[in-house]
């Protein structure tokens, strides 16, 4: 009997240990992530998400911000097969790269879940999760305003997913209504991002010169002239931007930071972007100067020589974001950071919206600020009617150069209606539905309500 | 993750000789058995078997009443020493009935063993216990060790190919040490996890690839290469519901029970095996010559619509880096030496068994610069403490490095894909002697073999402790504890002299450790009632944690291509990778068997898993089985007919699961380490989906036994259903979601098939012919699939298969191939492709237009192959005469279809690809009748990048897998030599494949689980010859 009883206490203590313990065994939270729901805890938590969403940013902008803003238009040239070549030569076709949406989407998903979960966070509305509430929404007003101008309708997602009996399958949003919501967060962001940081983290993040700058941008794609001059004005009366001199002018690129940079995406040594294979990796890069681009230098611009290589007849490299004489032997991948919003930019605009209003002597006072940089002589009205036919030719041929490769050409030939007049020479694009991209076949697949853009049906 | 000690301890062994000696072979071991007792008497004899009058070999002689005892040889001899008049010897022999025989004043005593009943009394392993063969109510194959040891292969897997019927293996690399894939009945899941869950000695132990570097590469290494398949006893392989049910959500799969082998009573045995071999490759694919080549590229750029002036490395054949003619797989393919040495010793009392065992294995790949290093040691004791208690240990170690070239995937840096496509006109070097490296696209792949570092280094412990305790007759409780603990070290290193950037040089380093442990405890209950009746019960209590570790850190611009190590980086290029992540379940579980005198059986199987996996509504998951079996020719009615021996139907059904998901995955994940420049960053990564659950498969089998003839001829045939749902399946979801996909349980699979083994002594006598054959056809089938997720009625997976109801798993899906218009006119009907409004012209593909259009567009693709066979099989002959005997094993496949997407980079000009002879059939000129499309540079038609069905191939096949011819010396003479075995053999390995396709082997499988018979360029099988010796004392 002995036995009996070992054998029973063995089984009961075995038992026993093993049922008793059995509830927390089988809790298993994520050791080196978070679990999906529930991570937005702390204020660090908040900030981290907020984080996270420019790190998604960095994948939207670092090839697409070249192939979105240039890769259709008149300043680039190219023999790279795939996107370069079918967007240059207009043969988009929905398996084209630069159609996919993935990480404006992405982007706006973390958006998403910073504006839903940070006020959650804090007990009482304050300073600082507003600050980081609009960050989050200015964030996902820049991917839309990206989306829209690319795509035209797109969906319109303004909630994080979290479970599968949320819709998925959403249909487009009228661009019109799209843009209503960018304008929202916009000022938003305006009103409540912080208005500086200290040092450089003051160029890399949201501020509400950044918001008011993006608006600016909003509101002249819109032709909204007299909010655009509003919004201008408070960036260009934020003593935070200056316009730098011609000798630092290539430092706005190469270094960042500038004083003159409103919004710049970070990137470093590891975590890059591809301009220089965009633009100046010698034999292979994707892009180079257009002749006409070449041909369209004042005499004497001293940003020339800042922008390609004037020695070489048929120049094979772009170094305006690398620095005169750069050599594409170096092995370094790209770091530079890519500057979206600055100063001599809003300034070209806001001369651009006076000129609408019938403000010339406004306009023209803007434009040549950035012509005296240059060294090349300020303009009158009659001067410019005279060089480029009117004022407004003279203000975008003055964004062309100043601007150039920074992913604004295309977006300024559609907004102003002259795609079709500058490119049907290039390319033969005739057909105003054919300014959009075509929506990416994956997209398609996926969602069985989303319809292909009507010219690429 | 250093090497240890432990690498060559096999030679440290030393045992002590007394009466005789024999120095060994090579460097090795001397050894004998002791014998310290005074003279009595020696008793010597031969022991047969009753029905055939055959010797018995490891036949347990042991005096009563003491531990002393032998144990008998190939040819039934004992010999035992030390015994007097009064001893009685008992002689024991599993599934035959024990005899015992008085010694009085004889010398020599003959015994005939009389079998228990037959041959079905042999113990099968079955889940937490064993059952005589004839009870069997499931369908379980096995495999024992002859077949194990006569297959010359180095790991379990391997050797299951075409020995067990309904299980499908395939090769996902030939490289020494490389995976494998297996599949017990089909593809039963959506996600990968099809493969079985792998039981040794009873230990659930961790069967996927721990390697976290090269994505997709991961396939090229096999985890159960850790295992030396000389210490294996038996493989069993569980198939249906009733017999896999009782490992619950990880069986739906099939459980493939590893046992390895145990002690013996009796002296020590001392077994030493040396082989020694050399590999090739079979065969090597044609390539072009340098001006073949230069024609061909020339072609393709006058085939432009607006032709450009072709790149300066065609036109200038005088530049030293473009004036090569090279075939890279002359330089990089080799006759490759491997060597094994196994050592083992078993042995002990009636108290105290053991088995100890060490073996070490060097094998050379036949691509320059891959190796792979083996070093096992394994100890099982079970020692007896008392009449109720029984302790014992499984315990192995395994030290394996492999030196790997990189052969996986599509990228540039797989050596395989270089060898072939890379063109003859770069030369291998440059007048210098140094490496003519990257040059448009393409590496050289000397120096990737021969520079580049691709280690994979893993110690790994398995081992198991139990204690088993009687409690009462036919009571016993048994508790293991069991763990499988492997740390790897990957190192990458790829110096600048491969990369087309000065100074650009990478490197990535990764630690894992992995641990597996548990508990499980069972009660096991076996009781006679009466005559008639038997009934045995089990019931236990299991418990398993697993916990995966890894961390690394990718480097580059190191300050020299002389320090691969990461220290030397001058940039730490990727976050620093250190990711826990863990798992457990917790499982109850219960079988109760019954019959009544062994005519009507019947078997009942639950278990109750709880997984950390799921949410906490859906954590447990409950899997019944049950089986009843009827022996009919126990039946009066047979009694007369004397030809059956035994008959046997089963009957089956039950559930099995699949938990085979992320950790995480119902929970979704919020990643760190999404920063932004320095700011830290956090970011949704898996969407959750808290209503997960279980995948069930619910399996009916039905079974036929029979032996007939004596058992000269026994036949095992089975069929089943398996009908899978809820399957776990990352459902793709609009990217709009900020996610690419939520895991989500949908739709459902059948697999329904048939199987036949057939065993048979065709002649008996001194010259014995054994055939053993296996066929198996599974069809796999598509049942369901949500409607929401089909475009186009199917869902896309990966780049060249479908999932579409109706259809198996591994459908291929593309454009149809029709040929080659020959002239412009010869498209009568205008037919455009949709993307361009190009019309075909000469030379372009004959498109199939499916929907009739004349449009050439996404509407036009079909399915255009399968990759599941249509039946697949073995069929191995042995011929035996005294001590010599020849084994050939022949193994095939019939009806599977192979994408080559290696064929696709051959036959095409992309990035100055070489391509193989066909080109030579290419379209020049209007009128040329062809197979081979013109090669068009910057194809804007995507002529050869379409997924299409010329890549799609018959990877049919027929396999000489294996010849074995072994000798083994007769007794008298090795008892001369004082030994107790002695056998020489030779064995070659794939000698010879007849087959259509045009790869380097049909037997090819890139990647496991779903993207089933996709050729990417793995690296390729080798023939293998070796020669070896086995020497027992």
């Amino acid at each position: 009997m002995r036995h009996i009883i070992n054998y029973k206490t063995i089984i009961t203590v075995i038992l026993v240990c093993i049922t008793f313990s059995c509830s927390d065994i089988l809790d298993k939270e994520p050791v080196s992530s978070f679990p999906g729901q529930g991570f937005y805890k702390t204020s660090s938590d908040a900030q981290a998400g907020v984080y996270g969403i420019y790190d998604a940013l960095q994948s939207t902008t670092r090839v697409n911000f070249a192939y979105w803003g240039e890769g259709r238009a008149d300043a680039i040239a190219t023999n790279h097969a795939g996107d370069p070549v079918a967007l240059n030569q207009n043969n988009l076709t929905q398996s084209i790269n630069s159609a996919r949406w993935n990480n404006i989407y992405e982007t706006v998903s973390r958006a998403n879940y910073a504006i839903k979960y940070i006020p959650t966070v804090f007990e009482t509305e304050n300073d600082f999760s507003l600050e980081l509430i609009g960050q989050a929404k200015a964030l996902r007003a820049l991917s839309y305003f990206y989306a829209v101008r690319v795509w035209g309708d797109v969906p319109l997602i303004m909630e994080p997913y979290e479970s599968v009996d949320q819709e998925f399958f959403i249909s487009k949003t009228n661009k019109e209504l799209v843009l209503d919501q960018i304008v929202e967060d916009l000022i938003f962001a305006a009103n409540h991002c912080k208005e500086n940081y200290s040092g450089e983290k003051t160029r890399i993040l949201f501020t509400r010169g950044g918001a008011n700058a993006l608006l600016t941008q909003v509101y002249m794609w819109r032709n909204q002239y007299n909010d655009a001059i509003e919004s201008a004005e408070k960036v260009l009366d934020n003593n935070l931007y200056s316009l730098v001199t011609i000798n630092d002018w290539s430092k706005i690129f190469t270094s960042g930071y500038s004083n003159e940079s409103i919004f710049e995406v970070g990137y470093n040594e590891t975590q890059t972007n591809a301009l220089r294979v965009l633009y100046a990796l010698g034999a292979d890069s994707d892009y180079y100067p257009s002749g006409s681009f070449r041909d369209a230098f004042e005499e004497g611009d001293l940003r020339k020589k800042l922008i390609w290589d004037t020695t070489n007849a048929s120049p094979k490299k772009i170094w305006k974001f690398f620095g005169e004489g750069f050599s594409d032997e170096s092995p370094e991948p790209s770091g530079n950071n890519i500057v979206l919003l600055r100063l001599a930019d809003i300034i070209l605009l806001k001369a651009e919206a006076h000129n609408q209003l019938n403000n010339p002597a406004e306009a023209l006072k803007l434009l040549n600020l950035i012509r005296k940089r240059a060294d090349i002589p300020e303009l009158n009205e009659a001067e410019a009617i005279t060089l480029y036919g009117s004022i407004e030719a003279a203000i975008a041929h003055e964004r062309l150069i100043e601007l150039s490769f920074e992913g604004h050409r295309w977006f300024d030939l559609v907004r102003t209606g002259k795609a079709i007049e500058v490119m049907n020479p290039i390319n033969g694009l005739s057909d105003e539905a054919n300014l959009v991209w075509p929506i990416h076949e994956d997209a398609l697949n996926r969602n069985p309500n989303l319809e292909q853009n009507a010219f690429y049906k | 993750m250093e090497k240890t000690s432990h690498a060559h301890s096999s030679e440290r062994w030393i045992f002590k000789l007394k009466s005789r000696s024999f120095y060994g072979f090579l460097f090795l071991i001397c050894c004998a058995f002791t014998n310290g007792y005074s003279q009595d008497l020696i008793v010597t004899g031969k022991i047969t078997e009753e029905a055939t009058g055959e010797p018995l070999l490891g036949v347990n002689v042991i005096v009563k009443g003491t531990s002393t005892g032998v144990s008998s040889d190939f040819d039934g001899i004992y010999t035992i020493k030390n015994v007097t008049p009064e001893n009685i010897l008992i002689f024991s022999y599993l599934g035959f009935s024990d005899q015992e025989v008085k010694v009085g004043n004889k010398t020599e005593i003959n015994v005939i063993l009389k079998p228990t009943v037959d041959q079905l009394d042999e113990l099968v392993i079955i889940g937490y216990g064993t059952k005589k063969k004839r009870n069997l109510t499931g369908a379980i194959v096995s495999v024992g060790s002859d077949a194990i040891d006569k297959s010359n292969l180095q790991d379990p897997i391997s050797i299951l190919q075409g020995r067990a019927a309904g299980v499908q293996v395939t090769s996902n690399s030939g490289a020494p040490g490389g995976g494998m894939s297996i599949k017990v009945r089909g593809n039963s899941s959506l996600n990968s996890g099809n493969s079985p869950l792998y039981v040794i000695d009873g230990v659930a132990i961790e069967s996927n690839s721990l390697s976290s570097l090269n994505g997709s590469e991961k396939f090229g290494l096999n985890p159960l290469a850790d295992i030396n398949p000389g210490d294996i006893a038996s493989i069993e392989i569980l198939k249906d519901a009733a017999s896999t049910a009782i490992y619950g959500s990880r069986a739906a799969n099939g459980v493939v029970i590893i046992t390895t082998k145990r002690g013996i009573s009796g002296d020590a045995q001392v077994d030493l095996s040396i082989t020694s071999g050399v590999s090739e490759i079979p065969r090597m694919l044609s390539v072009l010559n340098a001006s073949q080549y230069r024609a061909v590229i020339l072609d393709s750029y006058k085939n432009m619509d607006n032709p450009v002036t072709p790149n300066g490395i065609i036109l200038d054949s005088l530049n030293p880096k473009n004036n090569g003619d090279v075939n890279w797989q002359r330089e990089l393919l080799r006759i490759a030496p491997q060597n094994k040495v196994d050592l083992s010793v078993r042995g002990g009392s009636e108290n105290l068994k053991y088995a100890w065992s060490s073996s070490f294995l060097d094998q050379d790949g036949i691509i320059l610069n891959s190796n792979y290093r083996r070093v096992t040691s394994r100890l099982n004791v079970d020692f007896k403490v008392s009449d109720k208690i029984t302790f014992g240990q499984s315990i192995s170690y395994t030290n394996g490095v492999n030196n790997r070239i990189n052969a996986g995937g599509t990228e540039n840096l797989s050596v395989i894909r270089e060898l072939l496509v890379r063109p003859p006109i770069f030369a291998a070097y440059l007048p210098d002697g140094s490496y003519n490296g990257y040059q448009f696209g393409r590496r050289n792949p000397i120096g990737l073999a021969e520079l580049a570092t691709h280690v994979n280094k893993s110690n790994r412990v398995t081992g198991n402790q139990y204690v088993e305790y009687d409690i009462i007759e036919g009571l016993k409780l048994r508790s293991n504890l069991n763990l499988d603990y492997t740390s790897m070290k990957e190192d990458e290193f790829i110096p600048s002299t491969l990369d087309y950037r000065e100074g650009y040089n990478s490197g990535k380093v990764r630690a894992i450790n992995n641990l597996t442990w548990g508990n499980e405890t069972f009660l096991t209950f076996n009781r006679q009632l009466g005559e008639s009746h038997n009934l045995s019960a089990l019931a236990g209590i299991s418990f398993q944690d697993w916990n995966y570790e890894v961390v690394g850190l990718d480097g580059m611009f190191f300050s020299s291509d002389n320090i691969p190590t990461l220290n030397g980086a001058g940039t730490i290029s990727n976050q620093e990778v250190n990711i826990t992540t863990q798992h457990s379940m917790l499982s109850y579980f219960g079988r109760v068997s019954y019959d009544y005198q062994g005519k009507y059986l019947f078997e009942a199987n639950i278990r109750a898993d709880g997984s950390s996996r799921f949410g906490k509504d859906n954590r447990f998951g409950y899997f019944p089985s049950a089986a009843v079996a009827w022996r009919f020719s126990d039946e009066s009615v047979f009694e007369n007919v004397n030809f059956l021996n035994d008959g046997k139907i089963r009957l089956s059904a039950g559930q099995t699961g699949n938990e085979s998901i992320g950790n995480y995955t119902s929970q979704g994940e919020f990643a760190v380490g999404s920063n932004y420049l320095d700011f830290s960053g956090a970011a949704p990564t898996v969407m959750p989906n808290s209503g997960l659950k279980w995948e069930t498969t619910t399996q009916y089998n039905a079974g036929l036994d029979i032996s007939l003839w004596k058992n000269r001829v026994s036949l095992n045939a089975d069929v089943y259903l398996k009908i899978t749902e809820d399957l776990l399946y990352n459902v793709p979801i609009p990217r709009t979601t900020g996610f690419s996909y939520v895991t989500q349980n949908i739709g459902s699979i059948e697999n329904k098939g048939i199987e036949l083994s057939i065993t048979s002594q065709n002649l008996v006598g001194d010259f014995k012919w054994e055939t053993n054959f296996n066929i198996s056809a599974n069809r796999n089938m598509i049942k369901d699939l949500p409607e929401n997720l089909l475009t186009n009625g199917f869902i896309q997976n990966g780049n060249f298969h479908i999932l579409k109801e109706g259809s198996p798993i591994g459908t291929f899906y593309g454009y149809k191939f029709n040929g080659v218009y020959s002239r412009d006119e010869d498209n009568v009907n205008q037919v455009t492709d949709g993307a361009l409004g190009k019309k075909f012209k000469g030379g372009d593909p004959i498109w199939d237009d499916l929907n009739g259009d004349n449009i050439i567009d996404e509407n036009d693709k079909q399915i255009i192959g399968d990759a599941t066979p249509d039946f697949f099989g073995g069929l191995t002959n042995t011929f035996s005469y005294k001590g010599l005997s020849l084994g050939i094993f022949l193994q095939f496949s019939y009806g599977n279809d192979i994408y080559s997407e290696i064929n696709h980079q051959r036959n095409s000009v992309v990035r100055y690809n070489n391509l193989s002879t066909d080109a030579l059939n290419r379209w020049r000129e209007q009128g040329d009748v062809t197979n081979f499309p013109k090669p068009v540079s910057d194809d804007p038609l995507r002529s050869d990048s379409r997924i299409q069905s010329r890549w799609v191939e018959d990877g049919s096949y027929i396999k000489l897998k294996n010849i074995n011819l072994r000798y083994r010396f007769p007794d008298q003479m090795v008892t001369n030599l004082g030994l107790r075995k002695l056998e020489v053999y030779t064995s070659a390995v794939n000698v010879l494949t007849w087959t259509h396709y045009t790869g380097f082997d049909p037997d090819v499988n890139s990647y496991s689980g779903l993207r089933e018979g996709l050729d990417e360029g793995s690296y390729p099988q080798s023939r293998t010859i070796t020669l070896g010796l086995n020497i027992g004392f």
